[in-house]
Order: structure tokens, then sequence, then C-alpha cells
């Protein structure tokens, strides 16, 4: 488990929030996707973003769970927005390229 | 048993091209090039590259690519010692979006990373393939105008650009005369300038070691404006600028080398692929009784391999980029890096 920043229930001065969890189908999946994203800070001072990786259930397994929240909404979108198209990018990599695609057969279970 | 060899996947994208490649190092310093492929991000004719554009292009070819890289490569992930990424300089979002993806191979494929300086990946790769020995490096391209020499275990900088690159300056005159910016705008440029014949009236902006090049597009700018008038082509303007501006890089070039008592010039970076460029600093250098070694447009034009043989050889002398470290940043000074792998 790890924050970038510290999560709040609900700070004053950053109001508009938005709270997304989303499924991967492993442990090892979600850390990697936590792991690529979580370096890059947030380009505003005006957005805050807390990334974690959280149990899931039977059909997600596990699950990145990310809190942003900004001074406006306009702020929380372009934040958002960016994040899910390097989300996107994450994701496809593991599609195309991760050790089970390209060898067949390799365990991809043990989480590292 | 001692390991002879090893193989490094590069990922470049600081400005319009995505560039992966795969390369291979031996003890015995062989180089062998296994892939490299290239996609690159044009705009319209009269319009440049924005960051978020750029970076949405980036993301949406990587993955294909880099799988496309791997296989022409013919390598397995176990044969990967080290993922190399341009860490900087160049334009924040398309910098940042192939981190994000060099990261996740990274984590996936549980290999080391290793953040690469464009302009050391360009010098580096421009000495190999030429085998020129210690030259003089002029490295210039869209983002970067610098001229370079090695002493002490770092690329010191001679003389740059004191405000835009000289390919800025090509790339946004395209701009004005709406040339296309396909295959690039600097290329389209020199096929222009190839046919023009007046030397038009520019100014000529040397400052010691040291250029200027925002206020040459000004004044072509406005001189493109009274085309009409004036009695003169795009094609002249295009020659015009070109002989001037190279005029300018072969000066700094030469006053340079006479510092450093070299006479080789290695031209680096995608503007260094124009063949006018290349014949003028020629002239000079034989004048000096020394050479110029360029590179052709796989290796001038931004590429992955580079970043890849860069990497490699920062890798090979214990250097690592922790995961934490791996944020991208427009401004990365060539001096900033320690060129461990070189007396």
């Amino acid at each position: 488990m790890s924050h970038d920043t510290m999560a709040t229930a609900t700070d004053p001065d950053f109001p508009c929030s938005l709270s997304i969890d989303v499924p991967l189908p492993t442990q090892r999946l979600a850390k990697t996707a936590l792991q690529a994203l979580q370096v890059d800070k947030e380009l505003s001072a005006l957005v805050r973003r807390d990334l974690s990786i959280a149990e899931g259930d039977a059909q997600s397994p596990a699950l990145l769970h990310v809190e942003y929240s900004a001074t406006t909404n306009r702020m929380l979108r372009v934040a958002v927005n960016g994040f899910m198209e390097s989300l996107k990018l994450v994701v496809e990599v593991m599609e195309t390229l991760d050790v089970d695609v390209l060898e067949p057969g390799s365990n991809t279970n043990a989480t590292s | 048993m001692a390991k002879d060899s090893w193989i490094a996947l590069g990922c470049e994208g600081s400005a319009n091209k995505l560039g992966i490649g795969v390369i291979r190092h031996t003890s015995s310093n062989e180089t062998t090039i296994l892939s490299n492929l290239r996609h690159t991000f044009v705009s319209p004719p009269g319009t440049g590259f924005l960051p978020k554009d750029t970076a949405a292009h980036h993301r949406a070819h990587f993955p294909q690519l880099a799988l496309r890289a791997l296989k022409e490569a013919g390598c397995s992930i176990a044969d990967v010692d080290v993922i190399c990424f341009t860490q900087g300089p160049g334009m924040g979002a398309p910098l940042s979006s192939v981190a994000v993806a060099a990261r996740t191979l990274s984590l996936l494929w549980d290999k080391p990373l290793v953040g690469v300086n464009h302009c050391v990946g360009h010098i580096e790769m421009g000495r190999t393939i030429t085998g020129a020995d210690n030259p003089v490096v002029l490295y210039v391209s869209g983002g970067n105008s610098q001229v370079i020499a090695y002493a002490e275990q770092r690329y010191r900088i001679f003389g740059e650009t004191l405000d835009i690159a000289v390919g800025n300056c090509l790339d946004r005159f395209a701009r004005t005369l709406k040339i296309s910016n396909d295959p690039a705008p600097g290329y389209n440029i020199e096929q222009l300038a190839k046919k023009g014949n007046i030397l038009l009236d520019l100014p000529y902006t040397v400052k010691g070691m040291d250029c200027s090049f925002s206020g040459i597009l000004a004044s072509a700018d406005a001189l493109a404006a009274t085309m009409d008038k004036g009695g003169f082509t795009p094609e002249d303007l295009c020659f015009t600028l070109q002989e001037t501006v190279f005029a300018m890089l072969v000066e700094i070039t030469e006053r340079a080398m006479a510092h450093v008592g070299s006479n080789q010039v290695l031209i680096v970076g995608g503007v260094g692929s124009n063949e006018r460029l290349q014949q003028m600093m020629g002239e000079m250098a034989r004048e000096r009784g020394g050479s110029v070694f360029a590179t052709d447009e796989r290796f001038c034009i931004d590429n992955g391999i580079m970043i890849a043989h860069a990497g490699l050889l920062a890798y090979r002398t214990g250097y690592r980029t922790e995961l934490k470290d791996t944020m991208c940043t427009q401004r990365f000074r060539t001096d900033e890096v320690f060129v461990k792998w070189r007396d």
C-alpha cells in the first residue's frame, strides 16, 4: 500500500473531488499501474491525487483506488482526463507486452 | 561466466517522433542495431505540433511500435538487459507519455531503467556510426542548437543558440510559407532552397561563440509578407534563410574547433541531415585540413536506437535510474551527464 499524498476527508480548499476504482485482474498489475503512474506529480498545485491498492471482490480481484480533489470542477476534469489517458496507455502496454502475452505459458501470478 | 553481450530497448519521444529501438553491445565494443523503428506525428501545413496532441500520438503508437521493435530484433524479454528512455530535454507531455510506458515495461518485465539525456544520445550514436574519434559536435535540431566538445567526462557546451533552435527557426518559417510538414518541414525547405537563386538581405547574428535565430525568423517573416511586390519567390526565401543560418553555424563551429585544436566536425540532430549544411561545413573543415562526419536520417532524426545506445553505455558503467527518479524534465543540460564510459 502506498499513498503519495495525504487523503483527506473533505478539504474545504479542494471541494471538488472524484474517486475512481480501476479493476485489474491481479494484484501485480494493480501494483504495476500504481508505481508507473505515481511517479509524475500533478502539474497543478490546485489538484491533489492519491493512489492506493484496494482489495476487490471475486469479479475484480484488485483495485487501483484513485482519489482526486481540486479547487474547481474544471481543474478536476482536466486532471482526471489526463490521468485516464495515462492509465489507458499503461493498460494497453500490459495487454500488448506483458510477459504472458509475449511468451504464452509464463507465470505472472507471483506478486513482486 | 562473465557477461559479454548486452541488449537494451530504447524509447524516444521528446518531440514529434516516437522512436523505439533495440541495440546490442559486446564486451569487445561491437555495436549491432537489432531494430530501429519510428513513427512521426505530422501536423497540417501552417501549424506546428502541440504538446498535448503529440503526447496523444505517442501514447497511441507506443504499444504496437514496441511490439514490432522487439519482433524485428528477434528478442525475448529475457534477452533484454535494460530499458532506456529519454528523460529530457524536450517537451513535457510527450516526454512523460513515453516515460510512463517505459516504467510499465520495466515493472512488468522486472528490468532496470536508465534515463537518457537526448543530446548525449545524438552524440554517442553519431560517434559510433561515423567512427569519429573526438570531434567537435554540432548538434542542431528543432529543439536544440549547441556546439559541443568532450573534455574530462563531460560534453561541454562551447556555443549555443541564445534563443530558439535553428531547426525551430526553419520549422516556423515553413509555417509562414504554409509548406508541408511531411516528412519534415526542414526537409521541404531544403528542397525548395535548391531551386532558389537570389540571396536576399537577412540579419546575420553570431554573438561570439553563440548565435541567435529569433530575429532572423522575424525578418524572414517580414520579407515573406512583401513577396508579392518583392520580385522574389519562396524558393529564394528558403535559399536565403538556409545560407544565412548555416553560415552562422559554420562560423561558431569553426570558432570552437580553433579553441580546442580539433579539425573533425560531427553533425548530429535532425538539421544535420541537411545536405547543404553538410556541404558548407565540409568546405570549412577541409580548409582546416579536417573533415565533417554526418549520419543519415535513420540516426540524425530523433530515434530510439540512440537512446538505447547511450543508455546501454551508461548501464554498463553501473548507472541505473530508480523508479522514483524517472520524472522527465524539459531542461536537461548536456553537460549535466557524467560521461563515465569515456576516458
